[in-house]
């Protein structure tokens, strides 16, 4: 087979990939700083996408969009941490992961009344004419959101590197009771990795919708978010974007060599003797215990 | 003498009494059936990704059984449903009718949801003697091998689609490389099945290519590159709107020029406005002759009233499975009018099976269902995507179909 035909699917399974690891991005940020597994991040990427609806229906510019759902993003992140999770923080984890969960019913199903299950198309920034590389097509959005993909890990990075929030999210990630000993308000930081985890969440949505439409089915892309977090450790930025590209080259080219009946499977697979033999992920490291 | 008229006049009042009630008793003995009401229970998918077929199902028969209650209902009695989702899933659809059937005594079933859950039901409802009309989904047990029972409406069989998808590539398209890229569920994988034998039977041709997706997927980069390796000349799709949507756009964006052939339940405005210019061309098969969102006055008129019902509906809707089970509401109340004053499923499956060409209107294709077969439809009208619409194509197949020789 010639080179361009693999080519053509890497391409495919880098873009895939990269809409897998903003949502894995999404996952690990609450998580990393407050240990909160948050399965109603789908429904987040999916109100990000609709937001982008509304605003592309009102006339409004690309930038402007991207900005509005940004806001939006992290305006629903500081009221599901504010109203819903801190109330019941004290309850047991498995009590904060069903209620993530119930969150995203309540988004789907408010859309799913508003907006049937029909499934709405949004223009992509650059058009629809691909970019042709030796061959190789490729469509403007994907590589908008490669794009994309790569600048938030970069500037999470950043953040969690240089900026005092970020350096205090690290820590209240560490342990929560020695950072407010030393004078963080951790309260402040959860709302924080909130407003960021749904930021990210929502423009995943506003990226991904002139790829795969727009309709209440956006948020499975969870699933496939949870599976590169997971192979990347579930604690790293950088373990989150690898899952999230590993597990979309392994769709991709699952479907070639095992068919689609073994493609959804794929992933899982790997995961599960990932996770046999290294159960930290490619990014995490070991739980070290002093005794 | 005396008492002897006054026994009388007890008995003949016993006898007058008698007779008043016993057509009642009679219909009393039939699952919701009561002196004012007939029950149906309906389900389909109204959750998941195939909720379109679904969500559309329920509201246009609901509107037609409105309409046929407020024009005094069937024999005197007004038709009541009873509603459960299927979510898509053969195990949520066995649990659906089991409901129906076991809890609330509906007198009959009525499907309005695609193949993958009903073919799951089937079993249970032939088992049930319940009689079961299936509007939308084309899964061939329902109709094949014959079961008294079982009645298919808007779809036809299968293996007619099969017959005419595969008469239409064979003899529209200049080559005769087909690839055939369909999803692994019942329906599409029926579609695609269907499409290659009668190919091969037909027309001596062997698709170049058969790809295969999960419902739901969003990126189909693997099964078009494959088609375009295989110098295909065509593709045929078979799956739902919104992975058609992604797919035609994603082979233009490959430098795809094949012209696309869509399955019957992807020949729909959601389709055009999924894949926006790249629909340009594609062709397929409606199960109407006129689609929502067309420009007849006809569908305008029909569009005006669904409206004026559901005045706060999605946008891209009435879609073409509104009209599909809009029309096979009034076909079952036809057929429950034939069952005569006091209707059984024994009466309802002779009414039915008395329908000869009867259509509400212009809107729908005519039923037509005998003793030996009970599919409704085998119509289907060839459409072309023009100028961002679906236009009727001048096609008609010439090849005689082998659906009802499998009947005799």
């Amino acid at each position: 087979m010639p080179l361009t035909f693999y080519l053509q699917l890497a391409i495919a399974g880098v873009s895939v990939g990269a809409i897998y690891a903003l949502v894995a991005l999404a996952i690990v940020i609450p998580f990393k700083a407050s240990g909160v597994l948050n399965f109603g991040q789908g429904e987040v990427a999916t109100l990000g996408a609709y937001t982008a609806l509304i605003l592309t229906q009102s006339g409004l510019a690309y930038p402007v969009i991207a900005l509005l759902v940004i806001v939006t993003g992290a305006v629903v992140g500081v009221i599901v941490e504010r109203l819903l999770i801190r109330p019941i923080a004290s309850a047991p984890p498995f009590t904060i992961v069903i209620a993530t969960f119930a969150i995203g019913l309540a988004i789907k199903s408010a859309i799913q009344i508003h907006w049937g299950d029909t499934t709405f198309a949004l223009a992509g920034p650059f058009g629809d004419d691909p970019v042709i590389v030796g061959g190789v097509r490729m469509n403007p959005t994907s590589l908008w959101i490669v794009f994309c993909t790569v600048a938030i890990t970069l500037l999470l990075a950043a953040f969690f590197r240089f900026a005092r929030t970020g350096k205090a999210m690290r820590a209240v990630a560490i342990n929560p009771e020695a950072a407010t000993l030393m004078g963080v308000r951790v309260n402040g930081i959860y709302r924080w990795a909130w407003a960021i985890s749904a930021t990210i969440g929502a423009s995943a949505g506003l990226l991904v919708a002139p790829v795969v439409g727009i309709n209440p089915e956006v948020g499975q892309l969870i699933l496939r978010g949870l599976v590169a977090a997971v192979l990347g450790g579930f604690t790293s930025i950088q373990g989150a974007v690898v899952g999230g590209i590993v597990v979309g080259l392994l769709e991709t080219f699952a479907s070639i060599t095992v068919g689609s009946t073994f493609k959804n499977l794929t992933p899982f697979i790997v995961l599960m003797l990932l996770l046999i033999f290294r159960p930290y992920g490619l990014f995490g490291a070991r739980d070290v215990h002093r005794v | 003498m005396e008492i002897r008229r006054h026994v009388g006049a007890w008995l003949a009042a016993c006898g007058l009494a008698a007779g008043a009630v016993l057509p009642w008793t009679a219909a009393a003995q039939t699952n919701g059936v009561t002196p004012t009401t007939i029950t149906i229970g309906v389900f389909g998918p109204i959750s998941g990704p195939a909720s379109y077929i679904g969500l559309a199902g329920r509201d246009g028969a609901a509107l037609a059984f409105k309409e046929i209650n407020a024009a005094g209902g069937v024999n005197g009695r007004k038709i009541q449903i009873v509603f459960e989702d299927d979510a898509h899933s053969p195990a949520r659809a066995v649990a659906a009718v089991r409901k129906l059937v076991e809890q609330d005594k509906v007198f009959m079933l009525m499907s309005v949801g695609g193949s993958n859950a009903t073919a799951g039901t089937i079993d249970y409802v032939k088992d049930s003697g319940v009689p079961m009309f299936v509007s939308i989904a084309s899964a061939p047990g329902v109709t094949y091998p014959f079961q008294r029972t079982m009645f298919r409406g808007g779809t036809t069989e299968t293996a007619r689609y099969g017959e005419l998808y595969a008469e239409y590539l064979a003899t529209q398209y200049k080559g005769k490389r087909i690839a055939i890229l369909s999803g692994r569920e019942e329906y599409p994988r029926n579609e695609g099945d269907a499409t290659a034998q009668k190919l091969k039977e037909w027309f001596n041709l062997e698709p170049v290519g058969r790809f295969e997706f999960n419902i739901g997927d969003k990126d189909f980069t693997p099964q078009l590159t494959g088609a375009q390796r295989a110098n295909a000349d065509v593709i045929a799709f078979f799956g739902n709107p919104a992975e058609a949507g992604i797919a035609i756009r994603q082979a233009r964006d490959l430098g795809l020029a094949q012209p696309f052939f869509v399955g019957a339940n992807m020949v729909d405005p959601a389709v055009v406005a999924a894949a926006k210019g790249a629909a340009e061309g594609v062709a397929g098969f409606a199960l109407v002759p006129m689609l929502p969102g067309s420009r007849l006055p006809e569908i305008q008129k029909w569009e005006a009233t669904w409206k004026k019902e559901y005045p706060n509906a999605p946008p891209a809707r009435p879609n073409v499975f509104d009209v599909m089970a809009y029309a096979d509401a009034y076909v079952v109340a036809e057929g429950l009018k034939r069952a005569g004053p006091n209707p059984t499923a024994d009466g309802l499956i002779k009414g039915l099976e008395s329908i000869q060409n009867y259509r509400v209107g212009p809107i729908a294709t005519p039923r037509t269902f005998s003793t030996k077969h009970h599919i409704g439809n085998l119509t289907l009208v060839p459409m072309v995507v023009k100028d961002g619409n679906w236009d009727p194509l001048p096609w008609q197949g010439t090849h005689p179909s082998d659906v009802l020789k499998r009947y005799p």
